[in-house]
């Protein structure tokens, strides 16, 4: 019994020295918590937003997308766009240099765009973004002159994302295949070492000197370093926070937020993610679904304000259209269409035909109840709304027979079209996003899911895409909403908003107009 | 010896091929593409689709891709994952300390926790001391990692904030993990060790040496032990290896980047390559592990010949 009381000792002495080896971070070090979904880091090829988290601070954008709404002077300090819309000319600053001491010209922009198109690349979102492209040729040392194949609104949009990044053309050449770990750019940090699942670190560019206007300051940036880990699992993301181990963390769950706000050593910081809502898809050529009444008594079925406040805590807005609230081309008048109206939905739902003959709850016609195939899946809370909607759907009669598939499972049974319901949502800051969803050339194979071919949708959608007049396009946009929710296509849930806990010793941390991205320059630690 | 070692090695290969093709054509036969899940994170059209699929090689007939597979094997390339574009011997270079560094100290931990309950609960049979150490290997074995896991985060981390709740680097941070993960294998172990030694504790030839005089800290550890770990070892060699490839758990829910959880991610979003890289070098593992294993038989107990 020696043993054991020398074993009970040592494992003490051991407790307490471990205890006081706890890493403390310094006033210059910020810690930044993520979670990680498996993605190239690469901009040009990777579409994670986790990817986009860190490297927003290590490349500028040829042109700014201000909190204001406007577009701002980054790289490019001014440019043209022809008449037919179909040139962009960038005039770049010549003072700039990449992390690597190599300048910025227009070689390096065009390189950087080719970059992108080139198969090799396999990008999965930067070329999307950059649209109808169809080259890149420099007029003289500082003025890159780019070429599309139609007119595109959302080009400048685009070029202010984080995945047209610029990154140096000496180190792209020089790291090939291996470039996502030794990555260079000219922003206000450089990238400094990537060990996927574990840590991503960044440290200040001393050099750093063409911040535009709408930043608090000039000059290098206040941090030194900022390091970022990885927390995929969502029950770790507030322990981590409140035991000191990072001082931002992003994608805060709901009920950890609740509890975050109680405490004063940390704030929640709610931004709104502009694009498509949380909704679910309704498939429209797939009986009883064909029958725009029954897709319409579904959404008046929907008690949104019940799902928000139990499953988001009422941190997000009710979604009403395909839209969320802070994207540009919102159209309000949705928000008039569909209120949740019990008896309005049971009136729609006999009008079709559709009544509970045998008494069990169900309603059914001709001998087939009324059931719809709901996938699910395991992102954004979606199984914790859908069964909240299979309660409320089972008010009127209607029942959802629910399986959570995994992610690539439940993209192949959607793209089969097997389904009745299905969620999605992506993210955006231009409503162009909205044509990948709806428009027919996306209905098999694509990402069109409610398997809508509506001609005139079509045609709104690529007119919407094209046209560079603000107010057209906003008519338009507001034309096409309207119609979504007229045809019930979706049933929208909750506008998107990113809970991000900070420690209160965070000063000066602002998100871009992705709503994903931090903007890590202004920020101070106490 | 060496030739048994040669003999050993050469019918593994096999075997791996065998593993290969079958991880091979299972993963293109269950439901989903990965390039869907790919288009799907950028937003993509239908051209886009397409386009990667063709991008990546995955429009070609399934017979195609797993001739061009087994050339670059033979090439010593195991290819590159289809989301984070790494090469996949770089991922498992990258990935494998974490999660051995892991195993190594979960081992010790089980070592060090089951060899002394299972040695204890055999030298006082039918004793309260017995039924403590096994009812609490019982409780070891059947409590699941997840369950566990978080319970020591809420303890140790959140309430009394004495150690790290997830992520690597010191010391501190290996602490639960490792214990949570040894005490399932320490149960396994005491158990097992509880049984081997209670029957050769019965042998005539022990009743001999005490009879002859021998203390019973020589007695064990001269004859008990060398004849009840043999055996032990076996499992000790699989808890390992299972170790090794299955820190799923352990790794999610302490944050720890590893093997387990690359490959269990790599599975979810149908990154082929990663996942058929990952299982030739744990099934290669496997053999040498069960190798070594075998070796170790012959040290310990001079019947068994290795012809």
């Amino acid at each position: 019994m020696k043993w054991t009381r020398l074993l009970a000792v040592t494992a003490l002495i051991t407790a307490i020295v471990l205890a006081a080896c706890r890493p403390v971070s310094g006033r210059d070090k910020l810690i930044y918590g993520l979670t990680l979904s498996p993605s190239s880091i690469d901009p040009h090829a990777g579409a994670s937003s986790e990817l986009g988290i860190p490297l927003t601070s290590v490349y500028d954008p040829l042109v700014w997308l201000a909190p204001d709404g406007q577009f701002v002077p980054g790289l490019a300090q001014r440019w043209e766009v022809s008449a037919d819309g179909k040139t962009y000319t960038f005039h770049l600053r010549k003072d700039v240099r990449f992390h690597d001491d190599t300048p910025l010209n227009a070689d390096a922009v065009c390189f950087n765009l080719q970059r992108i198109v080139n198969p090799a690349t396999k990008s999965a979102k930067a070329i999307g973004l950059l649209g109808p492209f169809e080259g890149c040729q420099t007029v003289d040392e500082y003025t890159a002159q780019v070429l599309l194949k139609t007119p595109y609104a959302p080009f400048l949009s685009a070029v202010s994302q984080v995945y047209v990044a610029i990154a140096s053309p000496t180190a792209v050449k020089r790291w090939g295949d291996e470039y996502q770990f030794h990555q260079v750019g000219t922003g206000p940090f450089m990238f400094q070492e990537y060990v996927p699942n574990d840590h991503l670190s960044l440290k200040r560019n001393a050099n750093y000197r063409w911040a535009p206007a709408f930043f608090a300051h000039q000059g290098p940036a206040y941090l030194e370093q900022v390091e970022f880990r990885f927390f995929v699992d969502p029950a770790t993301r507030a322990p981590a926070l409140e035991s000191g181990a990072v001082q931002v963390m992003g994608e805060i769950p709901p009920v950890d937020a609740a509890r975050l706000e109680q405490d004063l050593k940390f704030a929640v910081l709610k931004v709104p993610v502009p694009g498509q809502p949380l909704q679910m898809y309704l498939n429209v050529v797939k009986p009883p679904l064909d029958d725009v009444r029954v897709r319409q008594a579904l959404i008046y079925a929907t008690d949104r304000q019940a799902i928000v406040d139990t499953v988001f805590m009422g941190y997000s807005p009710i979604a009403y259209g395909p839209l969320c609230r802070s994207t540009w081309g919102y159209d309000s008048s949705v928000e008039r269409l569909y209120p949740f109206d019990l008896d309005k939905a049971q009136g729609l739902l006999e009008q079709a035909g559709w009544r509970d003959t045998d008494g069990n709850g169900v309603r059914d016609k001709d001998g087939q109840p009324l059931a719809l195939e709901t996938v699910l899946m395991s992102w954004g809370f979606v199984p914790e709304v859908g069964q909240m909607l299979q309660q409320q759907y089972l008010r009127v009669g209607v029942q959802l027979k629910t399986q959570l598939l995994a992610y690539p499972a439940a993209l192949q049974v959607a793209s089969e079209g097997k389904h009745h319901l299905i969620p999605f949502t992506f993210s955006g800051s231009d409503p162009g996003i909205l044509r990948s969803a709806f428009h027919s050339a996306n209905a098999d194979g694509g990402f069109n899911w409610s398997k809508i071919r509506d001609p005139q949708l079509d045609a709104w959608l690529d007119q919407g895409r094209q046209s560079l007049d603000t107010e057209e396009r906003t008519t338009i946009y507001g034309q096409i909403q309207r119609s979504i929710m007229e045809q019930a296509l979706i049933i929208p849930i909750r506008d998107y908003v990113n809970l991000n806990g900070v420690s209160a010793r965070v000063q000066g941390l602002r998100f871009d107009a992705q709503g994903w991205f931090p903007w890590l320059y202004d920020v101070r630690l106490d | 010896m060496r030739q048994f070692v040669i003999h050993r090695l050469l019918g593994a290969v096999p075997v791996l091929l065998g593993v290969v093709t079958l991880v091979f054509l299972v993963l293109r036969v269950l439901p989903g593409e990965p390039v869907a899940v790919l288009a799907a994170q950028g937003g993509g059209t239908a051209e886009d689709i397409a386009r990667l699929r063709q991008e990546y090689g995955l429009d070609s007939p399934v017979w195609l891709q797993y001739l061009c597979f087994l050339l670059s094997l033979a090439r010593g390339d195991l290819g590159r994952s289809l989301f984070t574009h790494q090469s996949i011997s770089q991922i498992i270079v990258q990935q494998a300390p974490s999660t051995v560094v892991l195993a190594c100290s979960a081992l010790a931990v089980a070592l060090g926790v089951g060899m002394p309950m299972g040695i204890l609960a055999a030298m006082r049979p039918r004793s309260w001391i017995e039924r403590v150490c096994m009812g609490l290997s019982l409780v070891g074995v059947s409590i699941p990692i997840p369950l566990s896991g978080l319970v020591m985060i809420l303890i140790f981390s959140l309430t009394l904030h004495w150690l790290p709740a997830s992520g690597r680097g010191t010391l501190s941070h290996l602490v639960m993990p490792s214990t949570v993960m040894g005490l399932v294998s320490a149960g396994s172990i005491a158990r097992l060790v509880r049984a081997q030694l209670a029957e050769i504790l019965r042998e005539e030839y022990i009743n001999v040496a005490r009879a002859k005089g021998l203390t019973e800290s020589a007695l064990l550890v001269r004859h008990a032990l060398r004849s009840a770990l043999v055996p032990v070892i076996t499992v000790v060699g699989l808890q390992f290896g299972f170790m090794l490839g299955g820190a799923v758990a352990t790794e999610t829910v302490f944050g720890r980047p590893g093997l387990g959880r690359t490959l269990a991610e790599a599975i979810l979003y149908k990154d082929y390559p990663v996942v058929q890289g990952m299982v030739i070098v744990s099934a290669a593992l496997y053999t040498v592990v069960n190798l070594v294993v075998d070796l170790a038989y012959g040290y310990l107990d001079p019947r068994i010949h290795h012809e």
